[in-house]
Order: C-alpha cells, then structure tokens, then sequence
C-alpha cells in the first residue's frame, strides 16, 4: 500500500539500510504520540483496577506505578457486594438473544436481497441499512411506549427486543455483501445435482458463507455492547442491568466513587470486547462505506 | 404447485415434475417460475422487514405523533396539541442553548478528528515493521464500548486526583491543588464543554484515520502508475487521481460520524448530565432529561425531532453515494 503515495526510490543497496532505519525512526516518532493517546487511558484503567484504594489518592507520588502493593480487592468488591455477576450474566443472555434473532432475520433477508433478483432489491436493501442510521435518541421515546405495552419495561429482555433495531439492518447490509460474493455457479450446480431453492440455500449456500455468518454474530454482540442510552432509558431495576449501563449508573452513588471497582469492571467487560470488534474492524468499515461485495 | 407434484395428482405433468428434474423446467413456464422464486424471496425478507418496520419506521412516525401530543409517562391518554411542543422549545432558552452546544460540539470535534485522523493515517500509509500491532492499539479507543471508555475519562478528569492534572503540574504547566490555575475540567464551566469534546474527538480519530486508509487502499495501483508514466506529479496525481477517487468514502465516514456524534447522549450525559449550569447541555441531553426523568414524553420528542433537520442532509448525501458506488 506503501506505493499508492510513496515513490519507491532506486538507492545504492549501502545507503538503503541507514535509509529504512531513519524511515522507520520517523514513522515510529511520528505514531508515538498517537499511540500514547489512544492507550494511556486503557492503561490507566488497568493499573487503577488493581490498585489499594490509599495508592490512588496520593499526589506525591509518581501514579504510573504501583507505590502500594497489588491487590485483587476492587474485584472482590466487584463480585460480592455488588450486581455485577447478574450484569455479566445478563449481558451475555441478551447478547445471545439478539444475535439469534438477528441471524434469523438477517441471514434470509440477505440471501433473497443478494441473490433472488427480487425487483427493487437494491433499494430494499440500501432502505434496510438506512434505517441503521436513524439514531436511537430520535426512537427511544415511542420505543418506551411500544416497550412498556409489551409489559417488558424495568426488565432486560426489553433490550433483546430493542437491540435487534439497530444489528439486523447492519447485519443484513453486511451479509447481502457475503452472499453476493459467492459465485453464482456453485448454487446453479446444486439446483442441478436435484436441489430446490431452499435445499441450495440451506445445504450449499450457508456452510460456504459461515465466517460472514460468524461475522454477524460478533457484530449483533459488539454492537450491542456499544449501547448506552437504550439501557438506561429501559432498564432501571438494579440487577436487571447489562455492565455498559450497570456500572456506570449502579457503582456510582452519589459523590462516593469507588474508582478501583469501576475500572475493573469497566475493563472486564471492555477488553474482550475491544479487541474482538479489533479483529472485524476492517468489516465493519467495509460495511458501511458500501464496499462490501467487492 | 409444488404441494400438488407432491401429492401425486392426476395431472400427467405434476408426475413428471417429481421424477425428473429438467422435465420441471420444461413443464413450468418461465412465469411461474419467477413467481415461485419471488415467492421464495419475499419470504426469506418478510422477518427482517417487518421487525424494521415494526420497530424502527413504526417508532419513528410514531414520535412524530408523539412531538403533536401531550403524552406523558404518567398519564396514558394524550392529546393532540398541535405544534405546541415545538413552539414550547424554541420558546426555552435552554433549547437555543442546547443547539448552540451541540453545534460547538460537533464542529470542533469533526475538525480536530479531521486533523488527527489525517495524520494518523498517513503514517499507517508507509510500510513499517509492527504495523498490525500498532494499528490494533491505536483504534481501540474506537473498539471499547463507549460507556465504559468515558468512565476511565472521568477518573482522569477527577477534580483532584486527575493524572491529567498531575502531568501538567510537574510539567509547571499550572499550579499545585487548591490555587488559582488548577483546571477542575468537568466543574468549571469553560472547560466543561472542552473535555466533552476531547472524549469525543480521542474515541473517534481512529474511525476517520481506518475510513480515510480503507478510501486509499481503494485506489488501484495501476491507475496511479498509468498517472505516473503519463508524467504527473505527486500532487497532481493526489489532486486529480486519489482524491476524487476517495472522496465518496471519506463523505460517508464523515456523514456517519455525522449521525453518531450529534445524536450521542453517553459522552455528556455520564460526565456532567449536561451541568454544570447547563454549559454541556446538547440536544440528546435535554432531550432525555424532558422525555424521561421530567417525564414529558411529547415535549422530548419534539426536541429529539429537532436533530433531524441537522441529520437529513447526511442521511440525503449517504443515500446517494451509496447509490453511486453500487458493488
């Protein structure tokens, strides 16, 4: 990629050594900076978890560092005087809820919209990614309504219902891309060797999407990982909580911040996430600059 | 048709449908054939769809009744009202300050992570060993939930233990707790709106620096080479090949931060709840505090409304680069 704006030079192999080094100098130099703004406040998350409570308020001494004993305390905390297991819990069933339903809908939706050549496929499914863009501040007020009609207000599967809005248009954007990938010869083949339209979308054309499949499945759990207001406009019972919206909302009371606690809990949960959204990032920008299918 | 090949009726055709596969597509005109496929399509659609309409068209037109009623939390029944809530809101100053803040908001933000992002994905444009780490660490302001990363802002920004702080006075940058020249960045009022910004601006210029790369690795390399041998300089072949060809992406990147930006609630609303003395109000502040904690489900509605003239034309301009781009 190097070669789209810099020229590669013809250089005396001598002089080409000393030249990559002081190159890559630069570059390093240059990303420093970047890279200590984007990870000094992971890294202070991380070293503030494990701190003794008396070591995070002392200005004399140098906070980068431990100047007190590691401890587990904050965890501990964590587990047993507060909700937190149950946040974890629900966090994971809700995520697991949501992406069933998402791959239930999205996965059909793709295929037909890829592949079926259904009239005006392409503006269905351009409307279906649009509706991604409608934020949830503009939804969460009627959504309260719709929620509390279903008799699901104060409890997480108020999310399950909710979350869906914004995954299966992503997902579904992004496995119409899957799909259209997939050459077309395969699914003729399998019509001809006596399978009908189902039969080659569920035993030909499924195995061979499933890492899109996956994908999906990462992106409903991420992205519902990225919410905030849903669940703090729904779910207000303590225990009922996903962690983004628990820990925020139920471990600060007041002006009393256990900060060890709040950090450990924060990054429990946001670590593994980052560094699974990580991985699928490229996907996901993929996915929404349209590029999907190329 | 096909329940009726299976059910072995008299028909001499539908028998032989069963038992031979090309005879099929002999036996059926090519109308029902394409029937049955759309059929088939529409079906597989029909989930998604509904739960699209179902839950977001559906809510959508359903806030714009509520914006003309006055629907509240406690009282089921509402009203029509007209435009009401509308004129309410833009007869409260705190309205005008609302939009005013997010405007600041998003402007300064948009330009910071503009130039940050810029910069940053040029350096991940050169070739350097220990590029896949390094992109992985810097975009994981970007990857963490957003919730979670502002509350390790909020330590940070603590009003005497802030590390921020702690740097700065031993750089001599300010003086020591207590005197004159210590920020309190989430109290004071000058500065609130400022650290709101820098959350914003630090989660998001890895997204701008990772759309911008995806716009330049979407230049092939040949057509930069015939530019070359056609003897174009290196600004002439960034003016007039790579940035046209990149400008669609970089606009839909630009129009999704857009969208994300001004409607976001969490960055605000978890480090000041929109205070202090309203320097940090934006719009999806107050509109949560007057659709849910105030309970006013129409005058909220009404405000969060408010968003959508500044959102539609990003959602106008998605829309047709999208179209434009097709696969």
């Amino acid at each position: 990629m190097a070669r789209v704006l810099t020229e590669a030079r013809t250089v005396p192999p001598m002089s080409q050594r000393r030249k990559d080094i002081r190159r890559h100098l630069l570059i390093y130099a240059g990303l420093l900076p970047f890279l200590i703004i984007a990870v000094f406040p992971i890294y202070w998350m991380l070293i503030t978890a494990f701190k003794q409570d008396p070591d995070l308020y002392r200005m004399d001494h140098i906070p980068f560092w431990f100047n007190m004993k590691p401890t587990l305390r904050n965890f501990d905390i964590l587990f047993n005087q507060t909700n937190y297991g149950a946040w974890l819990l629900n966090t994971f069933t809700i995520s697991a809820w949501v992406s069933a339903i998402t791959l239930l809908t999205a996965v059909p939706a793709g295929y037909a919209l890829a592949r079926l050549k259904l009239p005006g496929a392409e503006n269905t499914g351009i409307a279906i990614f649009l509706t991604y863009l409608v934020p949830p501040i503009i939804l969460f007020l009627p959504l309260s309504r719709i929620v509390a009609e279903l008799g699901l207000q104060d409890s997480w599967w108020s999310l399950v219902v909710v979350y869906p809005t914004f995954t299966i248009p992503f997902c579904t954007w992004l496995l119409m891309g899957f799909f259209k990938t997939v050459p077309m010869e395969i699914e003729e083949a399998a019509r001809v060797d006596g399978c009908g339209q189902a039969g080659a979308f569920l035993r030909v054309i499924l195995p061979i999407s499933l890492p899109g499949v996956l994908t999906s499945v990462i992106f409903a759990f991420t992205l519902s990982m990225q919410d905030f207001l849903y669940g703090l406009a729904f779910v207000s019972p303590g225990d009922q909580k996903p962690v983004p919206v628990g820990v925020p909302t139920e471990l600060i009371r007041g002006d009393v911040y256990y900060w060890g606690s709040l950090m450990g809990a924060a990054l429990l949960v946001g670590l593994p996430v980052a560094v699974l959204y990580n991985f699928f990032l490229d996907r996901f920008i993929q996915g929404i600059t349209g590029g999907i299918g190329k | 048709m096909t329940g009726s090949s299976l059910h072995g009726g008299p028909d001499p055709m539908a028998r032989a449908a069963v038992v031979s596969v090309p005879a099929r597509s002999v036996a059926r005109p090519w109308v029902s054939h394409n029937t049955r496929r759309m059929m088939f399509g529409y079906t597989l659609l029909a989930p998604a769809a509904l739960y699209v309409m179902l839950l977001v068209a559906a809510p959508f037109l359903f806030s714009l009744y509520l914006a003309v009623s006055d629907a509240s939390v406690g009282d089921p029944v509402a009203h029509f009202v007209g435009l009401e809530n509308f004129r309410a809101a833009v007869e409260m100053d705190l309205f005008w300050l609302a939009l005013r803040n997010s405007v600041v908001f998003f402007v300064v933000a948009a330009v910071l992570k503009s130039l940050l992002g810029t910069s940053l994905a040029f350096l991940l444009l050169q070739n350097f060993k220990g590029k896949k780490l390094i992109r992985g660490l810097v975009v994981i302001p970007f990857t963490l939930p957003i919730a979670i990363s502002v509350l390790s802002w909020k330590w940070m920004y603590d009003s005497q233990f802030s590390v921020i702080n702690w740097v700065l006075s031993r750089l001599g940058l300010i003086g020591q707790f207590g005197s004159e020249g210590w920020p309190v960045w989430l109290g004071d009022p000058k500065l609130a709106l400022a650290a709101c910004i820098l959350v914003n601006v630090w989660r998001t210029f890895p997204f701008s620096a990772i759309v911008l790369l995806a716009g330049f690795t979407s230049v092939p390399v040949e057509v930069l080479d015939a530019a070359k041998v056609d003897g174009c300089t290196f600004f002439q072949r960034f003016r007039h090949v790579v940035a046209p060809m990149i400008f669609p992406i970089l606009m839909i990147g630009f129009l999704f931060d857009t969208v994300f930006t001004l409607s976001d609630l969490s960055v605000v609303y978890l480090l000041t709840q929109g205070g202090p003395a309203n320097a940090t109000k934006i719009l999806p502040v107050l509109a949560y505090q007057i659709g849910i904690q105030a309970g006013n489900l129409g005058r909220g509605a009404a405000i969060a409304l408010f968003l959508v003239p500044l959102l539609l034309p990003a959602l106008i301009l998605v829309l047709r680069n999208i179209k434009r781009r097709e696969w």
